[in-house]
């Protein structure tokens, strides 16, 4: 059974929401770190268009910076959120969803990829510094977000409609 | 064929992927320049400046170098300059003292042969000489007043010299071996043949009254026999120069050891000297002993 994929509205609409929310999540770092997770792994990639996966981690990742009170010209987190996204694209063209439980591997999997590719990008901009416990919360709370999006967008989605 | 037909162009699609690797190429160079991106174009300049860096160190080094050549040359040159007056100071120096040199060089050789005769040995001084006029001779600075009287040997470190002729309150005259007048017992050192010497001028003499049947060679030395009470027995009076065939006798010619033109100081044996005097005794001296073992 093929899951039908969401429309480009509906998508762009809960995308912008999240960017919102992760904006307004800045004194909360463990919410932040889950929205930012969601935002990038579940809402933004799409496999027919990366650009605008792209262009919403970056966004995504700018705004995480820049709210953390990191000086923004860093960009690691930025970089790392545009390439998570395109590969998490790619895999959504490349192994269609067939169920909850696969979406959830998926996120578990990317999720833990996202939080080193992070960390890497950012020691590569800025050199060391604290991880935090926002990649545990994120990799700890999968099954809530997971199940969050896939209700927004996959099993609410109507079939056939871009 | 129906591919190479199709013709690449500009199409939306492409331009998405271009703008997407260009955001990706850009964020990640904007990564990998770090914090402080100045920091990268101040180590490429580095990078780039430094073979002109190098150059210009290696020119000032080199200016250093010749400037200190520079001054090195010329403390030298003074160096030099003092150093020359210095030397032409010293030769002066040198010139002025090497009379008083000369005379204590012959002082101290003439306290060695005075520790090896064991007799009462006076000293004085030459402080004229008539050798070039016929029947020249020698005069001292003492006389009468150090208790001289004719016919004391006269010697010096390289050999005898001659005889007091005639003596004076302060002054004597030495009647040299090599005048005409002159005589001395002699004897050759390895045959142990005894003669007279006469003087033949120039620094040489004549040993008559050697037999024929004696071998004398060129070289030997001819040593004071004693027999004449002037000069004990053994003391250097030259080598023999000529060695002749005579009728009777040989005819040897002698050159005389002393420098009789270039006497300054001459010791003077006491008068009627035994005919033989022993060497003293001087000890030989300790040698460090070793222990064995011990390097």
């Amino acid at each position: 059974m093929r899951i039908p994929t969401p429309s480009h509205l509906r998508q762009n609409l809960l995308c912008a929401a999240a960017l919102g929310l992760l904006f307004l999540g800045g004194p909360f770092p463990q919410v932040q770190s889950v929205l930012h997770a969601m935002l990038v792994l579940a809402l933004a990639p799409r496999p027919e268009a990366p650009l605008a996966g792209a262009l919403w981690a970056l966004a995504a990742g700018w705004t995480l910076e820049g709210t953390l009170r990191l000086f923004p010209h860093f960009g690691g987190t930025a970089w790392a959120d545009m390439t998570v996204v395109l590969l998490a694209g790619w895999m959504a063209g490349r192994w269609p969803l067939e169920g909850l439980q696969g979406w959830l591997v998926r996120l578990a999997g990317l999720s833990l990829l996202h939080a080193l590719a992070m960390h890497g990008a950012v020691v590569l901009a800025a050199g060391s510094h604290p991880w935090g416990w926002g990649w545990f919360w994120t990799l700890a709370s999968v099954p809530l977000w997971g199940w969050l999006t896939w209700r927004l967008l996959h099993a609410g989605a109507a079939s056939g409609r871009r | 064929m129906a591919l190479r037909a199709s013709r690449w162009r500009w199409s939306r699609t492409v331009w998405q992927r271009l703008i997407l690797v260009l955001l990706w190429l850009g964020h990640g160079f904007w990564v990998l320049l770090g914090p402080s991106p100045g920091r990268h174009w101040t180590s490429l300049a580095d990078a780039l400046s430094r073979p002109a860096q190098s150059l210009a160190a290696r020119w000032e080094a080199r200016r250093v170098a010749r400037r200190e050549a520079a001054r090195n040359f010329a403390e030298t040159r003074a160096e030099n300059v003092r150093l020359a007056a210095e030397l032409a100071q010293l030769k002066t120096w040198a010139a002025q003292e090497a009379p008083a040199l000369s005379e204590a060089d012959s002082a101290v050789r003439l306290l060695g042969l005075k520790r090896q005769i064991p007799l009462e040995l006076a000293s004085a001084r030459v402080i004229f000489s008539t050798r070039p006029a016929t029947f020249g001779g020698l005069i001292l600075d003492r006389g009468a007043d150090l208790g001289l009287v004719p016919d004391q040997g006269v010697l010096v470190p390289e050999g005898i010299v001659g005889r007091l002729w005639s003596v004076s309150g302060s002054q004597s005259k030495v009647l040299p071996v090599d005048a005409p007048n002159a005589s001395v017992a002699v004897m050759l050192m390895r045959s142990r043949a005894t003669g007279v010497m006469q003087g033949l001028g120039s620094g040489r003499a004549l040993i008559r009254y050697l037999s024929n049947q004696e071998v004398v060679q060129v070289g030997e030395a001819v040593l004071t026999s004693g027999l004449d009470r002037v000069f004990p027995r053994g003391l250097l009076v030259g080598y023999v120069a000529e060695v002749t065939q005579g009728d009777l006798e040989l005819q040897v010619i002698v050159n005389l050891s002393a420098p009789l033109d270039r006497v300054s100081l001459v010791l003077l044996l006491p008068s009627q000297p035994p005919l033989e005097v022993q060497a003293p005794f001087l000890a030989p001296e300790q040698k460090p002993q070793r222990k064995r073992g011990k390097p």
